[in-house]
């Protein structure tokens, strides 16, 4: 595949030092470089993994079984079961199994078993050539937010932020009709489906249309990232953020990151998903909601933006595709994300 | 080349702001009374002092125009921060430092102020102050070497600061300009127009109240975004109030910050006396410093 290259703007040029007030300037990537690994089709092999917090096989069943009927076959990682106190393994171990995984030709994705804490420490350890020169789905969120953001901004290949191993139910009967919907919702994206979500919509959504590559992830992650090899590129971008367990001050602090770093600028449409925030009882009156910190940062801006997207750390979790372009709609009566061709 | 305020003769006046968390007048109180009558300047009250506006001392409008009236006030010779908590970050980038960069004076704090430190530092090579803050004075706070540092750098006197051997200290002198603060928020200007700069300079990091696996992906931050490699030196302050998942992480937050350094060959100490807690010198940023981390003791002198 051709090195990913950009189309930079006359403006872009001139971003080396800026006085200080000035906002950063992002170069715009040409939409036509990012790819699509091959969709699943019936008998493929699916390959889980534990690249971040240590997961055990019962935890993974249901999930496993799920995936089998939905045609695919499962290989089971050597991460699953090991455990380095909260990791899935050692670095080395999980290094191994998701290079192994990501090296061989039969499986055509990767389930990431859970979140938690490690993607960053083996992101540099991987060798990227195999999976650069046939991609294969690699899915998953939160912490897997690392490998959306490296994979965007270094290749161009998209990948699948969705629920993993351990949101399937072990007991389906006692599910929610919107558990079942978002897990099915991953099958769908991995067999080619185009995808379409609506959200509920919100009285302080902006309105308007918007037309562009997908991408984001857990917040917190997104502001980690910035400044590494794997700092995402957001312009000419729809971006969907989501968090758990933050303050209000921090979800503050790092919409003023994603500010400050100039990744809001030059968005196409913003997209805000479940925010649990973190309260504890003398906790201090921060005065503001998360409509406020947010639209507060966007204000000077154009492009839709919504809020209460079905995406995060809850049960309305839908598989998104990052890496391809969609079409954002936001209007006082609905929300509606599509891909498009 | 870094630029140093002009040190305070007595009489001299200090601009005392609360530019970010709320802070009670009488947490204030001895700060004011041990700068006015033991080390004989003179303190101007800021607005912000005592006034509140949720979380914050005041509105973002006015905790800005308090701390740009300080700026902007030729008879103020320096700027404490009575505290920290979260703020800067909303403020920062309206704050207009033409008067300051024409007549620098020392703006003084730790935690939150890091960004100011970061933004000043990379912006306009103008040294600051990293250094105990109002509620350190009370209890008799005051009294303690750490407190009498910032006296002691106000006048202008150099002080060579030593602290003890720890057995993850990696020997060695480097010298360079000092740079740090507190470690989230350098994290949180990475990539930003307050990044820190680090190459060839001696690094000093602390931070309260974090998870571990949050204090290692943001030592992997730093690693990952060339903050770490081409350091003169490592200075790791005290890392206070560590909080573990259920699950726990393994490692001691310096084990954590020993490996992430692992690699490098530069001098290493820890638990120097930088810090959340009591211990906490005063540091002058962007000044050239001289770390020497020996068998039996650390010293760090200008």
């Amino acid at each position: 595949m051709k090195r990913k290259s950009f189309i930079q703007s006359s403006i872009g040029a001139l971003t080396a030092s800026y006085l200080p007030a000035l906002p950063k300037i992002q170069p715009i990537e040409d939409e036509a470089l990012f790819v699509s690994p091959a969709f699943l089709k019936v008998g493929d092999i699916i390959g889980i993994t534990a690249p971040a917090g240590y997961i055990t096989t019962g935890e993974i069943r249901s999930a496993v079984q799920k995936m089998e009927s939905w045609g695919y076959k499962i290989q089971v990682g050597e991460t699953i079961d090991k455990r380095d106190f909260t990791f899935g393994g050692t670095d080395e171990e999980r290094t191994k199994d998701f290079q192994k995984m990501l090296d061989d030709p039969k499986i055509k994705a990767i389930m990431c078993a859970r979140g938690g804490y490690g993607v960053v420490r083996i992101i540099d350890k991987l060798n990227w050539e195999k999976f650069k020169a046939k991609p294969k789905w690699i899915i998953g969120f939160s912490d897997v937010t690392v490998f959306h953001s490296h994979l965007n901004k270094n290749f161009g290949i998209a990948s699948i932020h969705s629920k993993m191993c351990n949101s399937f139910p072990d007991d389906w009967s006692l599910a929610e009709p919107i558990q079942i919907e978002t897990i099915d919702s991953i099958q769908l994206a991995l067999s080619g489906k185009k995808m379409k979500y609506n959200a509920t919509p919100n009285p302080q959504n902006k309105s308007g249309t918007a037309d562009g590559v997908l991408i984001g992830g857990n917040l917190k992650m997104l502001e980690t990232l910035a400044g590494t090899k794997s700092d995402i590129n957001t312009a000419g971008k729809i971006l969907f953020v989501e968090d758990t367990g933050e303050y209000m001050y921090s979800v503050d602090r790092m919409f003023w990151n994603l500010k400050r770093t100039g990744k809001l600028s030059q968005l196409k449409g913003l997209i805000v998903g479940g925010f649990k925030i973190k309260v504890d009882e003398d906790s201090d009156d921060f005065g503001r909601t998360l409509q406020d910190v947010v639209l507060e940062k966007v204000k000077a801006y154009h492009y839709p933006v919504c809020f209460d997207f079905p995406v995060g750390h809850q049960k309305n979790n839908y598989a998104l595709k990052c890496g391809v372009k969609h079409r954002l709609n936001v209007s006082s009566d609905d929300v509606i994300l599509k891909e498009i061709y | 080349m870094i630029k140093i305020p002009p040190y305070l003769q007595k009489g001299d006046t200090i601009g005392l702001v609360c530019p970010a968390g709320f802070m009670p007048v009488e947490k204030v109180s001895e700060c004011i009374r041990v700068i006015n009558e033991e080390w004989g300047f003179t303190i101007k009250v800021g607005t912000t002092i005592g006034q509140q506006y949720h979380y914050f001392s005041g509105t973002d409008e006015e905790r800005l125009d308090d701390f740009q009236h300080m700026l902007d006030d030729e008879n103020v010779k320096a700027i404490l921060c009575a505290r920290g908590g979260y703020g800067f970050s909303r403020i920062i980038d309206k704050m207009d430092f033409t008067n300051f960069k024409k007549n620098p004076k020392w703006i003084i704090g730790f935690s939150d102020v890091t960004i100011l430190h970061s933004h000043i530092y990379r912006n306009y090579s103008i040294s600051t102050l990293h250094a105990p803050m109002a509620n350190a004075f009370n209890e008799d706070g005051f009294k303690n070497e750490f407190v009498q540092s910032l006296w002691h750098v106000l006048q202008g006197k150099k002080i060579k600061y030593q602290c003890k051997k720890h057995e993850f200290n990696r020997k060695g002198e480097g010298i360079g300009e000092l740079v740090g603060g507190n470690l989230s928020l350098l994290a949180h200007l990475v990539g930003t127009e307050s990044d820190i700069k680090t190459k060839g300079r001696i690094l000093f990091i602390e931070d309260v109240g974090e998870y571990l696996y949050n204090i290692d992906r943001m030592m992997y931050q730093l690693k990952r975004s060339g903050k770490l490699d081409k350091l003169a030196g490592l200075i790791v302050g005290g890392f206070t109030d560590m909080k573990d998942t259920e699950k726990p992480f393994g490692q001691t937050v310096y084990e954590i910050i020993r490996d992430a350094v692992a690699e490098y060959d530069y001098p290493v100490c820890f638990d120097f006396p930088v810090s959340h807690g009591k211990e906490n010198y005063a540091l002058k940023i962007g000044v050239g410093y001289k770390l020497k981390v020996g068998k039996s003791k650390v010293t760090l002198e200008e």
